[in-house]
Formats: structure tokens, C-alpha cells, sequence
């Protein structure tokens, strides 16, 4: 069922919904962002629907809504420790149909690797419900999301379309329905990007040894010098997890503390540093391959359905060196091609 | 030819004396060096027409047409009034009347800025922006003034050689939960900048007393934990100049003000440069003017009715350092005092 | 709520036995179920976490032997038995302790890497009718750093030892890098047959090399690995090869797999 709702019947909406959900979506800071007179787009608490900055990308993914950069673990006094708690508040998160498939995969990591579940994620993410975002027609310059198949969804309860004055607002659960029984009716399903100006080829990879020529391409030694190992890329992934745990006290005598976990980046030197220096990785370049190949090759090989990247292209956007990852895939892409093509031709031979 | 040209006359509506008897270089000011391309058809036509064809760069961002004849400098002078009209009163919003006998004055010299924040990522203001605004302030005015705007404290365009610099810095502020300790910004300060950055407990801790504002911690966050303060804040140097006797880099004068401290401290500046000079313009650089009141007189006079800024910082002493091209070149004689 | 697979639970210190001056040997109270091979998550609130193979267990007890190298290792070192540290797990495979019973079992351990195979040494040296064999090869640097004395003599008298120092000659151990004493192994003798190499990644390459040159076939070689781990419950991404994370399925791998994890 679809609604045609007033800007300032809206507002009226999200604050009837407030009561019970803190409302997240992409927001605008003025002059935040990394250059001189840029703004910054992430999410944030919303208060009305003009905060929401739907005709542009965010520089950050909402995964922070419900996955935080720090997050304390448990709470340390003396002589006892305490889990660390939430709001008991409901989320409502305005997003793109790639990172709500983004969501997923975060999903899979975090409720199913191991076969465990990290409460820390779960207690968050059950309490998320989407507001799909319709996309400008074949999304913006660095979406590459039809080639990666997550340009679709449904798995929303609302779905909206932003017009000039109005807001067409489609309902997929029940439980909002009553909010909006008094809205003028209109036909209204969101429109799904069916085509994006950036397009990949994912490289099939079907043998040990295709991976060990990949690992040896020449192609990785370029980001050497290109990439400053400065982890920006998997700062403002929607799909990237990984995080360090650290225990820090709070006074100078040690005597109360946390243990948290802050997001990490496999891009940064020390991600695989232990003790006594030994690392692996550790160029640049080598780098550049383990995040290429986890995006798009290993974590479908571990859990099938999928690749991890969802093509949001934030990574392209944010890369201060100018890196592009859809550029990336497709090199790989050729020189697999090329790899496949030499192997052949060998057999014949 | 024989030629009989007043030159201090023809300077002052900015043509430069040539080595060949008679020609003179037209200096066309371009305030904080940026200005529509489509002027670049009117410089060919002036050097193409009056000049001998080329047209060099100026130094202080001038264009600067060499080659023009004296008994041309009338019609040239003509000809450059619809540009001047439109740059300085309509771009710059200079209060002047502009007639056909070309630039009133040479005193305050053509506004230097790096590019600033339109282009480079390093920036934090808007140095041609800035530029036009001073040019308002301080133009035109037959007191001479040196003045270049940097960007950032990389300073490009040399504020630190000037008699007033003015370098763009920004206030950084820190968010604690986005910081993942990664350390970029420690690598980036300590790299760029005056190391006043550190991890400690996973967390960013800042030595501020000595941060020069130039934003590198910003630019290499990857997180978004640092940003910029959206308002833009300026460091005033003073006393800079090259030369032939005591070069010297200008000191830092005020520190973290806004842009109207910047622009009422020049307005203050021909009031003080007319003090010194009992109202007898010559030209001499900035700083002598204010080694001959002394510093604390300068600062009075300069910073009089000018609102200070909460965050601002205000030297309390200048200690200069000169290279002394003849040693003991500042004692002198009582008769030359 | 679902049980917080990060929470660490309290557990008392009985014992601290010094093996050398900076790798003591701490045993804890526990109940815990523990495979050979695995490994805990030890912590100490305010301080931090680190992953510390299991060496010994037995009926109430895990034995782990930490070396002293950094902020948390460091505070360990200053507990006393009494005292409480923190542990989550055991985590980890283990080593197919079945698969090796009543066959010839080669182990080549170097320095701390003797640690997570000492379980594994202690239950056949316990049940020695469970295997056909034992060779164990085990280097260290010095003599200041060998780990585990008495296990190590007690080992001389019911399997094939060879204990070697990189450099130094004392009595009872051979000279040289244990690789040197690979093709001491009689491979040849042997019906059935299983290799176990532990110790720093390099050794472990050059051990794995020199047992392939010997004749041993890829998939009889057991490796146990040491990777940077956060969360040990595969969640954190720390210690994640290709696929593979090796907190989940390590930090145990037969050379079939362990050879393909490129890093
Ligand atoms: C499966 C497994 C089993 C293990 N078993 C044992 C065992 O039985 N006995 C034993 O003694 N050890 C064992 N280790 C190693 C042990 O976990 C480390 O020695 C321990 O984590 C060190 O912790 P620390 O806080 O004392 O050291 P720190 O050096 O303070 O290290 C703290 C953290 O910082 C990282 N780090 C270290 N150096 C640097 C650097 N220069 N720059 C940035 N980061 C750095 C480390 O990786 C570590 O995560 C094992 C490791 C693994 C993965
Ligand atoms: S790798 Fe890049 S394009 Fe893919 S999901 Fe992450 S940020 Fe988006
Ligand atoms: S790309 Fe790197 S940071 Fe992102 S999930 Fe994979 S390992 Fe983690
Ligand atoms: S954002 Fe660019 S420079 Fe930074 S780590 Fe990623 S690829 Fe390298
Ligand atoms: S702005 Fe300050 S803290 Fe940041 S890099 Fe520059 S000097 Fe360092
Ligand atoms: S660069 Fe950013 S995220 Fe990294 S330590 Fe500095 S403030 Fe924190
Ligand atoms: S240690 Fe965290 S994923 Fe393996």
C-alpha cells in the first residue's frame, strides 16, 4: 500500500515514532568533511525529514548505527565487571537497498561465523527496522551495485521516494499501518537502480593454483606506492567487520576501566602484527590483495550465497589517493583472464 | 628619441622604468591571483597592441606587460579602465573612481594568495576569496603594503616574507567514540607538522599549545574523528621582507583570529604606516615601520577597535631575527638616527 | 539473551612453576573441557587479552605457559597462586588425537612451540600403549631457554628424543636447528605414520620442507599455527588466512591446507 504524506505530516510521523524508535539517517555537517568547505554525510539521530540527505551518497555507511566504532564490552570497577548496556529503544534506519544488503553480511559475520553469535551486534540489530531509500536513477558515479546484485531488496518496512514537497511512503509491515491511515492513497512501490555507469567483472577463481598466480601478480606491487595504507576504504564499508578489543582504564590509578572494541582495518600495518613484531602483509600492495580477494572472492568461498562486497562505492568516493576498488576488480579481472587464456593455450601446446 | 618622462609619476599608476630608455612594463593587479580566463584575450591585445608581445607572471601576481612605450601609456592607460572598473569596484567592491589615466596608485601592492581552498586539499580558506576582501580594504592607498595570503601553513605563497602574512588555519576538533587509535594522524602530525599528537589509553591526547592549525591530521583521519571547526581562523605574521640589507621572517603576530580581526587590523594599517611616516608615504617595507615605533606602539595602534576574538592570541613580544648582510649593519651612527 | 561469547569467567591460580626466567608455566583452576591443541583467551580486566595455547590439563586443571612480551604477558607475571585471572574458550581444532593412536607419531617442536604439543606429549607418555611410536625432536635456542625439564627427561625414557640447541653443547642435547635432525626420523620404518610441527612460522616452513624431502607424504603433516587474534571466536577478522580464519579452523592444519593459506 502506498501514501502520498506531506513534509509536514511527516515530521508529525517521525515524532509519533520517536517515542518508541531513535531514527537514523544520512545527515549532513556542514564544512566536516575532509577538505576545506566540504560538508560530511553520515548517520546520524534524525529530528525531522528535511535532516534526511537523500539525493546524495554518505561518505559512511549506517553499519555504525549498530555496529559503533567504539563500543565498550564490559565495564571493570575494582573488583567486579559488568556487561555494558543499551538504550532500550527501537531503530529506524533510512538506507540504501545495498546496504541493507550490506546488513547481511554483517549478519554473517557477527550471528553466524563460528557458529556463535556476538550478543554485542545482535542486541542492536534486533531492534532495527529499515526505511528503504529509493536511489536517483543508475545511482551515483561510483555505484557498481547491479554487478554485485545488490541493487534490490525487500526486506523493509517502509520504502519512501522523495519528492518536491511531498513524500511517497510504500508500507510492507502492518505494524505501521495505523500512522498513516489517514494519508491520500496513491500507487507507490520504490524503483530499484537497474543499471550503473561503474560496472565490474567479478574474476571466477576456481583453482588453488589460479589463487597462488593471483597472489603473485605484478598488478598488487602498483598500490605500493599509490596507497597510503591509511584504511579509509574499510572505515566507510558497509560490509567490513573487523575490529581490535583493547582495556583501557579511566583514572590515573587504575582502579576502573572498560574493555572495548574499535573498528580495525586490515589496510593499516599492524592489523596482523603480533607480539614481538613478527607481522604478515606487510607491504601495501599485499594488503590491497587480502581486502580485494576477501571482498570478492574468499568470504563467498567460506559462506556461498554471496560476495561480501555489495558495490556501494563508498571506498572509490573516500580513497584520498584516488584508488579506485571497481577499477581494481576489473584489473584483476584481465589479468585472470590473461592467466586462464596462458593456461590454455599451454594445454594445447 | 629624446625622452623627458617624470618616472615617479608614471610608477605610481604602476609602469616600471625599463632599461631601454622610454619603455615601461604595465604591472595589471590580480588580487589574490585568480581572475576569469576571458581577461587573457585583453592581455594579448594590451602586449599584443602597446607591448613587444610577451607578458611575464609578475612575481606578486601582477601581469606584467613589458615593452610599452611612454607616449603610449595614455591610450593603454584608456584601455585598461573597463578591466580596472571591473575587478576592483565591481569584483572587489574597492571604493575608488576609476577614470582613463589608469591604476591612482602603486602603494599597496597587488594582493599575493596561493590558490586556497578552490582547488588545493590542503587548504582551510578561501585565499582568493580573502584576497578580494582585503583588496577592498586596503587599496587604493599610497601606503605600501606587501600582503600574501597562504592557504594553509604550508605557506606558498610566503606570508612569512611579507609585511602582513596571512595564513589559514583551522581550529581541529576530535570526536572520542568515532577514533580507532589507528594512529594516522600521529604519523601525518609528526610527518607534516610540530608532533603534538599521541595515543594514549587507544586515544587520541593533543599538545594544543603547539598545533599550527594546518588540518593534516584531518585530511588523513580515516574514521572522520577529526574535522574541521567550521568557522575559519587566520595567523597574522608581520615584519617580513626580502631585500638587499636585513632580510628577515616575519613573526607570528596574532594567532587563531577570525576574518573580521583580519580585516579591521588592515584597516588600522595605512593609519599607522601615515603615524610613522608623519603622512609622507615612501616606500619601505613594513617591518621597519615597525621597528621604528617598536613593537608595543604597532600593536596599539594596529589593533585599536578591533574585536579580538575569543580564541584569539596576541604576541606579547616580536624577537626578530635579521640576516645581517654587513655585520653591526643596525648600529649606526647618532647623527643617522 | 544468548550467552556472551565474550565474557570471561574468573578462575583461581594453583601453581606457577618457573621454566626459564621469562616463560612460566601457570596452572588453573577449571572444569572446562579441553582438546590438545587448543587454546584459551586469558585476560586480565583493565589490561587486556591474549590468546595462551593449553600445555597441560588434567582432572580440574589447565596448565598454560606464557611467555613474558608485552602489557598483558607482563601483568600475568606478576600474579600469585591464589590469584584470579580471567579465561573464555577453549577455543580452537585440536590435533587428531585418535588418528595418531596406535600409529608412529614424529613430533618437531622449537622453543615455545614445544607448549601446545606438550598435552598431546604428556597424554601418550601417560598411555604409551595408545601409540606404536614417539619421536620427538625438540629444539631451543640455549639452555636458558628450555621449557619443560622434568617432562623433557621423563620423554627420554619412553620415546625416541632428540633435543637439540641452536649453538650451544651441553650434555643430553645435540647442536643445531631441529630441521638438522629430521632425517634422523626413520620414515622408512614406519607402517603408519603421523608428523606434528610446532614453533615460529619459519621453522615451521623449513620443518615442513625438510619432512617433504624425507619422503613424508603431505598429508600425514600437522601444523599448529600463531596468528594476531582479537576475539579467538571468529568475529574480529584478525587472524583470518584467505577463507580461513584460523581461531575456527585452527589453529591446527594438516600441510594439505595449511600450504594453501597464503598470506
Ligand atoms: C593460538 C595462539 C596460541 C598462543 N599460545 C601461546 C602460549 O601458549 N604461550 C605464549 O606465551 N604465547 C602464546 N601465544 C602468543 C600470545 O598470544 C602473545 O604473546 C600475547 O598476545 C602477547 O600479549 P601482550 O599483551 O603481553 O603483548 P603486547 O606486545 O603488549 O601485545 C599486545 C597486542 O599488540 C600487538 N602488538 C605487539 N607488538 C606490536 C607492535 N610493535 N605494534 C603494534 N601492535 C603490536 C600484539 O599482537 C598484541 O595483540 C599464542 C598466540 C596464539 C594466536
Ligand atoms: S568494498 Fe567498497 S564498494 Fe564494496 S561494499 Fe565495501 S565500500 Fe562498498
Ligand atoms: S576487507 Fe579487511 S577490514 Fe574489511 S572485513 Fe575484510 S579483513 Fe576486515
Ligand atoms: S583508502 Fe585508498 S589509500 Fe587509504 S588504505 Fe584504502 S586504498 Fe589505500
Ligand atoms: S592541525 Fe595541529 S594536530 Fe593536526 S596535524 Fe596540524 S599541527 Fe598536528
Ligand atoms: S587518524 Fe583518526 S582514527 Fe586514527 S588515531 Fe587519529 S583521530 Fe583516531
Ligand atoms: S581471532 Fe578474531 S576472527 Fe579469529
Amino acid at each position: 500500500m502506498g501514501y502520498c504524506v506531506s513534509i509536514k505530516r511527516m515530521n508529525e510521523i517521525l515524532k509519533e515514532l520517536q517515542k518508541e524508535y531513535k531514527i537514523y539517517a544520512p545527515v549532513r555537517f556542514e564544512k566536516r568533511g575532509r577538505y576545506s568547505d566540504t560538508d560530511l554525510i553520515r548517520y546520524a539521530e534524525i529530528n525531522s525529514i528535511e535532516d534526511v540527505v537523500y539525493d546524495e551518497k554518505s561518505d559512511f555507511s549506517p553499519k555504525e548505527v549498530i555496529y559503533p566504532i567504539t563500543q565498550a564490552l564490559f565495564y571493570f570497577t575494582e573488583y567486579e565487571y559488568m556487561e555494558s548496556k543499551i538504550d532500550d529503544k527501537k531503530i529506524l534506519i533510512f538506507a540504501r537497498p545495498c546496504d541493507i544488503n550490506g546488513f547481511r553480511r554483517l549478519d554473517t559475520i557477527f550471528l553466524k561465523n563460528g557458529g556463535t553469535e556476538d550478543i554485542y551486534y545482535k542486541r542492536l540489530r534486533e531492534k532495527v527496522k529499515f526505511i528503504l531509500m529509493e536511489c536517483k536513477e543508475g545511482g551515483w558515479d561510483s555505484c557498481f551495485c547491479v554487478s554485485m546484485g545488490s541493487n534490490k531488496t525487500d526486506d523493509y518496512s517502509l520504502a519512501v521516494r522523495f519528492e518536491d514537497d511531498n513524500i511517497l511512503v510504500e508500507i510492507k509491515d502492518d505494524e505501521f499501518t495505523n500512522l498513516f491511515g489517514d494519508e491520500r492513497e496513491v500507487e507507490f512501490t520504490p524503483e530499484f537502480v537497474t543499471s550503473n555507469p561503474t560496472k565490474v567483472n567479478i574474476p571466477e577463481i576456481d583453482s588453488y593454483e589460479l589463487l597462488k598466480k593471483i597472489y603473485d601478480l605484478d598488478m598488487w606491487k602498483s598500490y605500493n606506492s599509490r596507497c597510503i595504507s591509511c584504511g579509509a576504504c574499510t572505515a566507510v564499508c558497509i560490509t567490513c567487520s573487523c575490529f581490535t578489543t583493547l582495556d583501557v582504564t579511566y583514572t590515573e590509578n587504575g582502579k576502573v576501566g572498560e574493555r572495548r572494541r574499535v573498528h580495525a582495518s586490515c589496510m593499516h600495518e599492524d592489523f596482523t602484527i603480533m607480539a614481538g613484531g613478527l607481522s604478515f602483509r606487510k607491504t601495501a600492495g599485499e594488503r590491497m590483495r587480502f581486502r580485494t580477494l576477501h571482498k570478492i572472492y574468499d568470504y563467498k568461498l567460506r559462506f556461498k550465497d554471496e560476495h561480501m562486497c555489495v558495490g556501494c562505492g563508498r571506498c572509490d568516493e573516500r580513497c584520498p589517493e584516488l584508488i579506485s576498488f571497481a577499477a581494481t576488480i576489473n584489473r584483476l579481472y584481465d589479468e585472470v583472464k590473461k592467466l586462464k587464456k596462458a593456461e590454455t593455450t599451454k594445454d594445447i601446446k | 628619441m629624446s625622452y623627458d618622462i617624470d618616472i615617479k609619476k608614471v610608477r605610481r599608476n604602476c609602469y616600471r622604468q625599463s632599461k631601454v630608455r622610454g619603455e615601461f612594463m604595465l604591472q595589471i593587479r590580480v588580487p589574490g591571483g585568480v581572475i576569469d580566463a576571458k581577461y587573457l584575450s585583453f592581455f594579448q591585445h594590451i602586449a599584443e597592441t602597446w607591448g613587444n608581445g610577451e607578458f611575464h607572471l609578475g612575481v606578486r601576481q601582477t601581469i606584467s606587460i613589458p615593452g610599452i612605450k611612454y607616449e603610449y601609456i595614455d591610450e593603454v592607460n584608456k584601455y585598461i579602465r573597463p578591466y580596472i572598473e571591473e575587478i576592483e569596484v565591481n569584483l572587489c567592491g574597492v571604493d575608488m573612481v576609476v577614470d582613463d589615466n589608469g591604476y591612482p596608485t602603486i602603494g599597496a601592492r597587488n594582493i599575493m594568495a596561493c590558490i586556497g581552498n578552490r582547488h588545493c586539499i590542503k587548504a582551510n580558506i578561501d585565499t582568493t576569496d580573502l584576497a578580494r576582501k582585503i583588496e577592498k580594504v586596503i587599496f587604493p592607498s599610497d601606503y605600501h603594503i606587501k600582503l600574501n595570503i597562504s592557504g594553509c601553513p604550508n605557506d606558498c605563497a610566503k606570508a612569512h616574507v611579507s609585511d602582513i602574512g596571512i595564513i589559514g588555519i583551522t581550529k581541529t576538533e576530535y570526536d572520542y567514540d568515532r577514533c580507532i587509535g589507528c594512529k594516522k594522524c600521529v604519523e601525518a602530525c609528526a610527518h607534516h607538522a610540530t608532533r603534538v599528537l599521541s595515543v594514549e589509553k587507544g586515544k587520541i591526547v593533543k599538545d594544543s599549545c603547539c598545533c599550527v592549525g594546518c588540518g593534516e591530521c584531518v585530511l588523513v583521519c580515516p574514521t572522520g574523528a577529526w574535522t574541521r571547526n567550521p568557522k575559519k581562523f587566520y595567523r597574522i605574521l608581520i615584519g617580513g621582507r626580502t631585500g638587499k640589507q636585513t632580510p628577515r621572517m616575519g613573526k607570528i603576530f596574532l594567532n587563531w583570529v577570525t576574518e573580521d580581526v583580519v580585516l579591521g587590523v588592515l584597516k588600522n594599517w595605512e593609519i599607522f604606516s601615515a603615524y610613522v611616516m608623519n603622512n609622507k608615504p615612501e616606500y619601505i617595507h613594513g617591518g621597519h615601520l615597525i621597528d621604528r615605533v617598536g613593537y608595543n606602539k604597532f600593536k596599539e595602534m594596529i589593533l585599536k577597535d578591533v574585536k579580538l576574538n575569543p580564541e584569539a592570541m596576541v604576541a606579547e613580544r616580536v624577537l626578530w631575527a635579521e640576516t645581517e648582510y654587513r655585520s653591526n649593519f643596525n648600529v649606526k651612527p647618532v647623527t643617522q638616527r | 539473551m544468548s550467552v556472551n561469547i565474550m565474557l570471561p569467567t574468573p578462575h583461581k591460580i594453583i601453581d606457577i612453576i618457573r621454566e626459564t626466567g621469562n616463560e612460566y608455566t601457570f596452572r588453573i583452576e577449571t572444569n572446562a573441557k579441553v582438546k590438545h591443541g587448543q587454546f584459551f583467551q586469558v585476560s586480565l580486566p583493565k589490561v587486556g587479552e591474549a590468546p595462551i595455547s593449553v600445555s597441560a590439563m588434567g582432572d580440574g586443571w589447565v596448565e598454560l605457559t606464557i611467555r613474558k612480551v608485552g602489557k598483558v604477558t607482563n601483568e600475568i607475571f606478576n600474579l600469585k597462586p591464589g590469584d584470579k585471572i580471567f579465561m573464555r574458550g577453549p577455543y580452537g581444532n585440536s590435533f587428531p588425537v585418535d588418528d595418531f593412536k596406535g600409529k608412529d607419531l614424529v613430533v618437531i617442536a622449537g622453543g615455545t612451540g614445544v607448549s601446545p604439543v606438550r598435552s598431546l606429549l604428556k597424554y601418550f607418555y601417560e598411555h604409551p600403549a595408545e601409540i606404536h611410536s614417539l619421536h620427538l625432536i625438540a629444539g631451543f635456542k640455549d639452555e636458558k631457554s628450555i621449557l619443560f625439564k622434568e617432562d623433557l627427561s621423563n620423554f627420554r625414557k619412553r620415546f625416541n628424543t632428540i633435543y637439540t640447541l641452536d649453538k650451544d653443547k651441553i650434555e643430553g642435547f645435540e647442536v643445531g636447528f631441529v630441521t638438522e635432525h629430521i632425517k634422523k626420523i626413520p620414515f622408512d620404518s614406519f607402517e603408519n605414520y603421523n608428523v606434528v610441527i610446532v614453533g615460529p612460522p619459519v621453522m615451521m616452513h623449513f620443518a615442513a620442507l625438510e619432512c617433504l624431502k624425507n619422503g613424508v607424504p603431505e598429508g600425514k603433516i600437522w601444523l599448529s599455527f600463531e596468528r594476531k587474534m582479537s576475539c579467538g571466536v571468529g568475529k574480529c577478522g584478525h587472524c583470518k588466512i584467505n577463507e580461513t580464519y584460523v581461531c575456527l579452523e585452527g589453529p591446527v592444519f594438516n600441510y594439505t591446507k595449511a600450504k594453501n593459506l597464503l598470506d
